[in-house]
């Protein structure tokens, strides 16, 4: 295994010579991220796979409503270069459209799925990414998206639990009034064991 | 023959977790089989953006409900990252000693659940008496017996009680002295030798196309591939310990490998009381009213050896108060997924069950 800050300086030369990276942020000797241009994400797929990143980690998505973008998240290994990279690029947020990745990374399958299912994020290429895997009969936007209320959807969805009778405020009001003071009653009239 | 469908789980005894492998047979051949997810989803991600970042210390340990220590590990290393912040030298042993604790827990637990696909009850009992052990020794460090709440940003929640080093070698010895009976009692046991052996096959081109990590990398690659060695994290760079392999992953080489890294936690907690030193346990993450802590903006990805594999929090803060994203990469997500599609058709029926248990496979951290 070589010296881990070579990697991270081998992975940015490898970068900057074939794409025009927006950004790129060395988060430690074991993790560097690079952001692209939505074009330019399969192309650096392929070129990573072939250098040696042939693990993928993880693929996911973030809302960003102020800006109106989804930026696509994806994290690749090489165990022989020990370098976590991620990969990220910013899409339009309307209608996310991501071309999918499985030709390069079998294992995103599944991945994309949950991403089109949680952030409505398209995959096209991909056979199966409309199908249901988590959520069953979704009805509302896709959840994860910031504009998605928990709160709201829950009362929406789900009758509110009514309770019968407030046991907590001992009113005046309340029509149990007198059975409280009936059973009152007989607890004194039990003190000490004895029935009066 | 005409296929039937069958249903491996949610209740079965050779099943972890509230999933359920749908299977098409023909005779006792799987011919389709697909993972049905979703009975255990509980919004965590979505959860976690409405919490604060201390708040969430409290709900991530139930990522994954058998082995909780990692989530924080994961968690807390990220957020530390992203503040830059500096653990006192105590606390990173701590967290190794509760880490690899947690270790033999599951790999014990996991060990005993070969019992329900191979019908060795007594293994399970076995096993399941002795982590009860070290749920008691969790308990007397953290107070908690499974979902601990120890390791917070910053260090751990407080120093480790008067005397329980002498608990954790009299559970070790204990253990050690225990191994070979283990081993003879699953691996070395005829009946389910003869279950294990060359079945459920990983070939190593099948490893890197589906993104398994972990016992099923290693034992199909042949490599120390474990993020303790190869991006160590806590002080794992300064103790002894060595990753078992092999280059044949049938059923039996992957439990072989989870025992022997019984014996290796075993090393790594010795060495952990033996040289950790003395000095406090923690520090602040922020300052002021602690539900106002903010973390700097910036992405993380913060991954940890986990008994199933590569186990990873991916954290993006905005500067506020509340995460902006967490996203959980759950170690046995591939193989629980596309791994079942995919590699399970073609073999029997009754090796499903050992599929789900030989890699891994915890349904919560799929449902997360």
């Amino acid at each position: 295994m070589m010296n881990s800050m070579s990697n991270v300086e081998f992975l940015k030369e490898l970068m900057n010579r074939n794409f025009k990276v927006i950004e790129t942020d060395v988060i430690d000797k074991y993790q560097v991220s690079f952001v692209l241009k939505q074009a330019d994400i399969l192309q650096a797929l392929v070129t990573l796979r072939n250098a040696g990143w042939i693990q993928m980690s993880y693929l996911s998505a973030i809302d960003w409503p102020d800006e109106s973008k989804i930026e696509m998240i994806y994290i690749f290994m090489n165990w022989e270069r020990p370098v976590h990279v991620q990969i990220r690029s910013k899409i339009d947020r309307k209608d996310p459209v991501m071309p999918s990745i499985i030709n390069i990374y079998p294992g995103a399958k599944y991945y994309e799925r949950e991403c089109h299912e949680f952030f409505g994020v398209k995959f096209p290429g991909n056979p199966d990414y409309e199908k249901q895997l988590i959520l069953e009969m979704w009805d509302d936007i896709p959840p994860l998206r910031k504009d998605f209320d928990p709160q709201a959807y829950s009362d929406r969805k789900f009758t509110k639990r009514e309770y019968k009778e407030d046991y907590l405020v001992l009113s005046d009001q309340n029509s149990k009034k007198e059975k409280r003071e009936v059973r009152k009653e007989r607890a004194e009239s039990l003190k000490g064991g004895q029935k009066v | 023959m005409k296929q039937m469908k069958l249903f491996l789980g949610p209740q079965h005894p050779g099943m972890h977790g509230n999933a359920s492998v749908h299977l098409y047979v023909d005779g006792d051949i799987i011919k389709k089989s697909f993972l049905l997810p979703g009975m255990l989803h509980r919004g965590f991600e979505k959860g976690m953006e409405r919490h604060s970042w201390i708040n969430n210390i409290s709900l991530i340990p139930r990522v994954c409900v058998v082995e909780p220590d990692i989530n924080e590990m994961a968690f807390v290393m990220g957020v530390e990252k992203l503040l830059g912040l500096e653990v006192p030298e105590r606390a990173h042993w701590i967290r190794m000693i509760i880490l690899e604790l947690a270790r033999l827990s599951i790999h014990l637990m996991a060990y005993g659940g070969l019992g329900g696909p191979t019908g060795n009850y007594t293994l399970m009992y076995h096993a399941h008496a002795d982590r009860n052990s070290i749920l008691d020794i969790f308990e007397q460090i953290t107070g908690h017996r499974v979902y601990h709440q120890y390791i917070v940003a910053g260090g751990v929640r407080k120093d480790l009680p008067k005397g329980i080093e002498k608990d954790i070698h009299a559970f070790l010895d204990s253990l050690e002295a225990r191994y070979e009976e283990y081993r003879d009692l699953g691996i070395e046991n005829p009946s389910i030798v003869a279950r294990i052996t060359d079945t459920i096959m990983l070939p190593e081109a099948v490893v890197w196309e589906l993104g398994v990590t972990g016992i099923g990398m290693r034992s199909a690659v042949g490599k120390a591939y474990d993020i303790r060695k190869v991006m160590p994290y806590a002080r794992y760079d300064q103790v002894e310990f060595e990753v078992p392999t092999s280059t044949y992953s049938d059923a039996r080489s992957r439990i072989d490998i989870k025992l022997k890294e019984l014996v290796q936690s075993i090393g790594i907690i010795r060495q952990c009381l033996a040289k950790m030193p003395e000095g406090p346990v923690r520090v602040p993450m922020g300052r002021g009213q602690s539900m106002r802590w903010t973390v700097p903006k910036g992405y993380v990805y913060s991954p940890v050896e986990s008994s199933r594999g590569e186990f990873g929090y991916y954290i993006v803060s905005n500067g506020g108060t509340n995460p902006w994203r967490v996203g959980v990469r759950g170690a046995s997500y591939p193989q629980g997924l596309l791994g079942v599609e995919k590699y399970l058709p073609g073999t029997r029926l009754d090796d499903a069950a050992l599929w789900i248990d030989t890699m891994g496979v915890c349904s919560p951290e799929i449902d997360r």
